[in-house]
């Protein structure tokens, strides 16, 4: 018997989406495949975009540093069954929440900004603000781990 | 002729680096504002930079960016390398070249194939690419993993990539993974001509007279030379501050600049226009036809400056990997830990600057201008030449609506832009 096959989301938000160019060399080889077993519904670099809903499965990327950075990330919890933190970014804010390091002076520089484009006080890893199934670390993602991992949800 | 009112806004462009937007407004049929606005975050590299070790810097900012990663840890590297008199070793120079153009060719692939071949067939993605040309699909995988596995080769990853450092490689290309590098590469250059040929004959056009500058190199490796322009200055790298003016976009997280006062564009385009000559003769015999289109003022013969690239790098790639007897060499150490330098390179869009100022080891300021911040301002006007050019037609609204909203992504994604890098301009400190 087919399986349906697996809707499958690639979001960034905050990061240099170092992860998701290498998720696109990780296709040289496996895209083919794992074709038959899923449909890219969202995905920005690959294709225009359509409503975030329904989703078996979501890679997420970068860290959460705004206030729409935070509703993003929680809409697209509200409508994945899986949700995989994709890169040490997206596990633990850092590289890309480097301003959790800085100190007082060098925060005071970059208030202004912080203020003017509504960011959060601190960047937030995603599993500080929603529940995360399963991860990927690296920076950019491990290829193995990468394969194993998704392929375990996607021949779930 | 159209005599409407019509606002017309893009939320989250795609297929392009990173996160932009773009409104059109449009009153009795002329267009009256174009506001291209880069949205991605600030990651504040201005400040992370700041009392870290040179040595570290460009792994640091290497992570401005995914897709040209690579680029951003040349260039800076250069600059540190400047900075404290580190004078680099010819093998260092060949590793870096080799670097350089394993990144042309996959980013180069990346853009073509994926953001703009859908935009060829009309569909959306290039997983949607009909049927009979899902060939081309297969190519991209092929073309994309030769410029990966070249990168692995050189530069250890892709992405991020882990042997290219201050002063040397710390590692080289292991003796029995050249042979089949340079299969591999001559394995792909069939489609890439193919690739060629298809940009060659798409009719995709847009003309706006406008400046054209980019780092012209005497082998078209990407690495050392001289920033010229089409006016016809000629500029040392070190001097570039003097010619580059910044510009402010409102509402918008990155900067514009001028070259001379004026607008301009770097990329692809701009270095065919400005020194064809200099690739590899192997590339010049076979993409005769296809250089001949340049000097081209068409901003969609950028997608054909990119396919030629490609087959530069690839020839260049064979030529190096065959000529050299890579050795294990020791990194060059640095001779002074003060003093200010400039790094220049020729990134996948265009021309990178980095100059860092350095106090004991530690970086004190850097500035960088970013390829896609610089063609900022030559992207508007030319969204406003082509939303002109569709209302010279004597389309209804919602035809023309949809048409502009259709055209302005091609066009904008004719300069692969990456908004990514653009939002990253590192504010100058004089102090
Ligand atoms: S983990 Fe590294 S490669 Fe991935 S998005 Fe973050 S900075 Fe980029």
């Amino acid at each position: 018997m087919n399986q349906p096959k697996k809707k499958v989301g690639v979001f960034s938000i905050t990061c240099d989406e170092g992860c998701s160019i290498y998720l696109i060399e990780i296709f040289n080889k496996k895209l083919v495949g794992w074709l038959e077993k899923m449909e890219i519904k969202y995905f920005l670099s690959m294709k225009d975009k359509v409503e975030i809903k329904d989703f078996d499965i979501v890679l997420i990327e970068g860290v959460i540093s705004s206030e729409r950075d935070l509703r993003e990330v929680i809409k697209i919890r509200e409508n994945t069954k899986i949700l995989i933190a994709m890169g040490t970014c997206a596990m633990t804010a850092f590289p890309s929440g480097q301003r959790n390091n800085f100190n007082a002076e060098q925060l005071e520089r970059i208030q202004p900004k912080l203020k003017e484009f509504s960011y959060l006080p601190k960047c937030l890893a995603l599993k500080d603000a929603v529940t995360v199934d399963d991860n990927i670390p690296g920076c950019p993602i491990d290829e193995k781990k990468f394969i194993e991992v998704f392929e375990k949800h996607l021949n779930a | 002729m159209h005599t409407c009112d019509l606002n017309v806004s893009i939320n989250k462009l795609s297929k392009i680096e990173g996160h932009a937007d773009l409104d059109v407004v449009i009153k009795d049929g002329k267009v009256v504002d174009v506001d291209l606005r880069v949205m991605e975050n600030l990651r504040f590299f201005e400040e992370a930079v700041k009392g870290q070790s040179a040595l570290a810097v460009p792994t640091l900012v290497s992570r401005i960016c995914g897709t040209c990663s690579i680029a951003h840890l040349t260039a800076c590297t250069e600059a540190v390398e400047k900075t404290l008199g580190i004078k680099i070793t010819e093998q260092t120079s060949v590793l870096r070249k080799l670097t350089m153009h394993s990144l042309m060719i996959r980013d180069h692939a990346l853009h073509l194939y994926f953001f703009v071949a859908p935009d060829l067939f009309g569909v959306d993605s290039a997983l949607d690419i009909p049927e009979e040309h899902k060939e081309l699909i297969h190519q991209a995988l092929h073309v994309k993993e030769a410029g990966n596995n070249l990168s692995t080769l050189v530069a250890g990853r892709s992405v991020h990539a882990t042997y290219e450092m201050v002063g040397g490689f710390s590692h080289v290309p292991e003796k029995e993974k050249i042979a089949p590098t340079i299969e591999e590469l001559r394995s792909i250059r069939p489609m890439v001509l193919d690739l060629c040929e298809i940009f060659y004959k798409c009719d995709w056009e847009l003309k706006r007279k406008t400046n054209f500058v980019a780092l012209v190199t005497d082998d078209f490796s990407y690495l050392e030379g001289k920033i010229k322009s089409t006016t016809g200055a000629v500029i040392e790298e070190k001097n570039y501050w003097d010619h580059l003016h910044k510009v402010i976009i409102p509402y918008s997280q990155a900067s514009g600049f001028e070259f001379e006062g004026e607008e301009f564009m770097v990329g692809s385009l701009a270095r065919l226009n400005l020194n064809k000559d200099a690739m590899h003769a192997d590339t010049k015999r076979d993409a005769a036809k296809y250089l001949a289109v340049f000097p081209s003022d068409n901003i969609y013969h950028n997608n054909l400056a990119q396919a030629v690239e490609i087959l530069h790098s690839i020839d260049h790639s064979i030529e190096l990997l065959q000529k050299y007897d890579f050795k294990k060499e020791e990194i060059v150490k640095p001779t002074v830990m003060d003093g200010e330098g400039v790094g220049v390179i020729e990134a996948p869009r265009g021309t990178l600057y980095y100059w860092l100022g350095v106090n004991g080891g530690k970086v004190r300021y850097a500035n960088l201008i970013i390829p896609t911040a610089q063609n900022l301002v030559n992207m508007r006007e030319d969204v406003r030449q082509a939303v002109t050019n569709l209302c010279a037609l004597d389309d209804d609204r919602t035809v023309l609506e949809n048409k502009i909203r259709k055209e302005m992504e091609k066009m904008i994604r004719a300069y692969d832009p990456c908004m990514s890098c653009a939002s990253h301009f590192l504010k100058i400190n004089w102090k």
